[in-house]
């Protein structure tokens, strides 16, 4: 094969950079210039690594100062080529802690014209900083189809021609034949047709069902023209500061895993006890919001939906990440229907919430099956399912026409939705106008078929459940900066002030707390590790951490680590043009349920004043949105405060 | 004796085994200097891990030309670095491909069983490699024998 455009990366020429930094990180960026077809590695300093770390911490930071377009007033659009592509790991990957091959994809994307941080995980963490990368930032467009190959000092665009038209498991198929590698020797991450095509809720997949899916990061790659990244397990080495201290904290996160009440079910099962938990506080997002019972889904059986009959419906084997110890990722074998015998990737709880329940579909090996259909188009399967759920209802209620469309689908129809999706990831018919995601869709048909759309008015959609049932993540998911919960769900909460529970439908009680908590999330997102390992006491953590790197990093640190790190994304998406008008759910999203758990509940009536206890508690400027100079200050965002509020910081 | 047992159907393929070796072995995490190595079989659906099994018949030994390899207490196959001129003459003849060779330091390398206590053992959270007490060295000769009667059976 011969490279289409070749460089090999500088070496470092700063000594400090390079002796004085903690081992646990590989101690370069791996710089990317499509356009320019070269690549480059930037040494970075210990300084910046403990202000920055890596991940969002790292991404945002990038995404602030290389993303304002002329001027520094705004900032370009998801699809110019300043646009920043960085894919980001964190000092805990690599090491010896459950789940940690963590991959951040931080970009302006396209759902909200806005920035995200959205991960992954696999292996692509741990063979990047093998081979010597802590970060990859991509700028710039290639003019043809290239995929980045990295093997330590190798670094290398290539043509990428034979893959244009390849879902992301044959991409990755395709790869390991091309290079002669197979399994965690190749990492490998990429779009399918969804991303080439520039779907705005392309996802990013990789290592056969890890996907870091939110506001169509995906479509930026394809913009950019970068089929696929792909890293050779490096032969570099990492080192702990306290190597013992960070097997003893590791030893102590999956004790915790383990045995804490709140985390020993994902332990167990992963993600798949949410169906059946979520549908009995009536989170479970039905046939698009129109009902919470699950008895109006036709062949429902619940008992058949409880985690362990869930997982023994299919052959399965463990197909963890990096140092896991969970039992949460599986590789699975439909074993009934025409599909059987295919492999599929068990579904997380979303992929059995857009992929079934969204749609009003309960046939199990059908929903798993278009699952994986969804992550070899590489789509966000969330907002897929409210997708192909409006559509559905639109349909029955004569909105979209049968002609429009092209043909007819049903609630439940799994062939149907997957015809549906490959029109949208190939942009045909009225799949065009759906491959814009649900929002501009939902705008372009307008009228009652837009009361039926759930969507943020920013653009993104939300993740996986009924959030009027759970009213701390639909505030959280309309005042985030990153197209997605930014603050998450609680964990341990009584370790960082917060109540261990509160009445989740008083709307001065919810803010309150969706603000206490913030900080945690962001922080978890810089260090490269999994959403599901890190859920221990954020103590635990810190002492990973700080035993990984020789530095002491305590939990009022990272709290204030994420919270600086959302101010900062704040400050961008603000350039961005998200002002606070856009903090609002759409009327079928922000809508009272009409039967199951939480039948009468309406956020609506409590959502300014939710806005304004917000927007208080985080030291937020609710007219402007920005944050006030002394909330910066307090930060230490001194230079941001200057930045936001000129002279008057 | 005790012998390193794998159990590849319990084997996820996390590789936390090669970074407890490397870490063993070198001080560092780092899989390249692995002395166990997980492959990937039937597509990415399974792993199994694979290491020096310590085999009776020791052919690393018996092709070494300067001795370098002894048995330790524990019964490992041991290089010694002082004596190794490293020549790879052992990791030809390792039937296996579990005697491995470092530039660095022009030396051959392998599993000695961490002196007792394998990291690799300690480390893997699915119990797919332990280190226990067998009645035969030749465990793997047990393992490979059974295997194929199954497989010919179930292709029967």
């Amino acid at each position: 094969m011969t490279p289409a455009t070749a460089t090999a990366p500088k070496q470092s020429k700063s000594k400090t950079a390079t002796t004085a930094r903690p081992g646990a990180f590989a101690g370069n960026l791996l710089r990317v210039d499509l356009t320019r077809g070269k690549c480059w590695a930037e040494p970075w300093g210990p300084e910046r690594m403990r202000a920055e770390l890596g991940g969002v911490g790292l991404g945002a930071m990038i995404l602030y100062r290389e993303t304002a377009a002329k001027g520094g007033k705004k900032n370009v659009a998801w699809d110019h080529p300043d646009n920043r592509l960085v894919l980001g790991t964190g000092p805990l990957a690599g090491l010896p802690v459950w789940g940690t091959g963590g991959l951040t994809v931080c970009t302006i994307g396209p759902g909200t014209n806005g920035p995200t941080s959205t991960q992954a995980n696999g292996f692509f963490g741990t063979n990047l900083k093998y081979c010597g990368y802590d970060a990859i930032v991509i700028q710039g467009q290639s003019k043809g189809w290239v995929y980045l190959y990295i093997n330590d000092d190798v670094v290398e665009l290539r043509d990428a021609k034979s893959l244009v038209g390849l879902d992301t498991w044959e991409t990755q198929n395709a790869l390991y034949r091309e290079t002669g590698l197979v399994g965690h020797q190749l990492s490998v991450y990429s779009i399918g047709p969804a991303g080439e095509n520039l779907v705005k809720f392309a996802a990013i997949q990789g290592d056969f069902g890890h996907v870091a899916s939110k506001n169509g990061c995906g479509a930026v790659m394809g913009k950019k023209r970068l089929k696929a990244v792909a890293i050779v397990k490096g032969t570099k080495a990492l080192r702990a500061a306290d190597p013992r201290g960070l097997m003893q904290a590791a030893e102590d996160m999956s004790h915790d895993l383990q045995t804490d009440a709140s985390a020993r079910s994902l332990y167990e099962y992963g993600t798949l006890p949410g169906v059946v938990n979520l549908s009995k506080m009536g989170a479970l997002p039905i046939k698009n919001y129109t009902t919470n019972l699950t008895s109006n889904v036709a062949g429902a059986d619940m008992s058949a939906w409880e985690a362990p009959k869930l997982r023994e419906n299919f052959d399965h084997r463990g197909h963890q990440c990096n140092a896991c110890g969970m039992h949460h990722c599986h590789m699975s074998v439909i074993r009934h229907g025409d599909k059987k015998g295919q492999i599929v990737d068990e579904p997380e709880y979303e992929g059995w919430s857009g992929c079934g329940w969204a749609i009003g579909a309960a046939d199990r090996d059908g929903v798993a099956w278009l699952n994986t259909e969804c992550d070899r188009a590489c789509v966000d399967v969330n907002e897929w399912g409210w997708l192909c759920g409006w559509v559905m209802e639109c349909q029955e209620k004569g909105y979209i026409t049968r002609d429009q469309l092209g043909f007819e689908l049903k609630w439940g129809d799994i062939k149907g939705a997957h015809r549906l999706l490959q029109m949208v990831c190939r942009r045909e018919g009225f799949g065009d106008v759906l491959a814009e995601g649900v929002k501009r869709a939902a705008e372009k048909l307008g009228g009652p078929a837009k009361d039926c759309a759930i969507y943020i008015e920013k653009g993104a959609t939300p993740r996986g459940h009924d959030h009027r049932a759970r009213w701390e993540e639909m505030l959280d998911t309309c005042t985030s900066s990153t197209a997605t919960m930014e603050t998450g769900n609680p964990v341990h909460p009584t370790e960082v002030g917060q109540p261990a529970r509160i009445n989740p439908f008083d709307g001065e009680q919810v803010a309150r707390y969706v603000a206490g908590l913030r900080g945690r999330r962001g922080f978890e997102d810089s260090l490269g590790i999994c959403i599901f390992t890190s859920r221990t006491r954020l103590e635990n953590i810190c002492r990973a951490l700080s035993a990984a790197t020789g530095w002491t990093f305590s939990v009022d640190e990272a709290l204030r680590f994420g919270r600086r790190t959302a101010a900062i994304n704040r400050a961008t998406a603000l350039r961005c043009g998200h002002t606070g008008a856009l903090e609002y759910p759409s009327a079928r999203y922000g809508s009272t349920p009409v039967d199951g758990p939480a039948k009468g509940q309406t956020i609506r009536a409590q959502w300014e004043k939710m806005l304004d206890t917000w927007y208080a508690e985080v030291g937020f400027d609710r007219k402007t949105g920005k944050p006030w100079p002394k909330t910066l200050r307090d930060l230490g965002l001194d230079w941001l405060a200057k930045d936001l509020w000129g002279k008057k910081s | 004796m005790r012998v390193l047992r794998i159990h590849p159907e319990k084997c996820t393929g996390c590789l936390r085994c090669e970074l407890a070796c490397s870490y063993m072995q070198t001080g560092e995490y780092q899989p390249a200097k692995s002395v166990i190595r997980v492959s990937p079989f039937e597509g990415h659906t399974s792993y199994a891990p694979y290491t020096c099994t310590q085999c009776a018949e020791g052919w690393c030994m018996t092709a070494c030309p300067v001795g370098a390899i002894t048995i330790s207490a524990v019964g490992a196959k041991e290089v010694q670095d002082d004596r190794c001129v490293g020549c790879k003459l052992c990791a030809i003849a390792c039937p296996f491909g579990t005697m491995f060779y470092d530039p660095a330091t022009r030396k051959a390398f392998k599993c000695n069983l961490c002196g007792g206590a394998p990291a690799c053992a300690e480390a893997c959270p699915t119990a797919a490699i332990t280190y226990e007490d067998v009645e035969t060295a030749d465990w793997l000769g047990d393992f490979a024998r059974e295997r194929t009667a199954r497989v010919l059976a179930e292709a029967r």
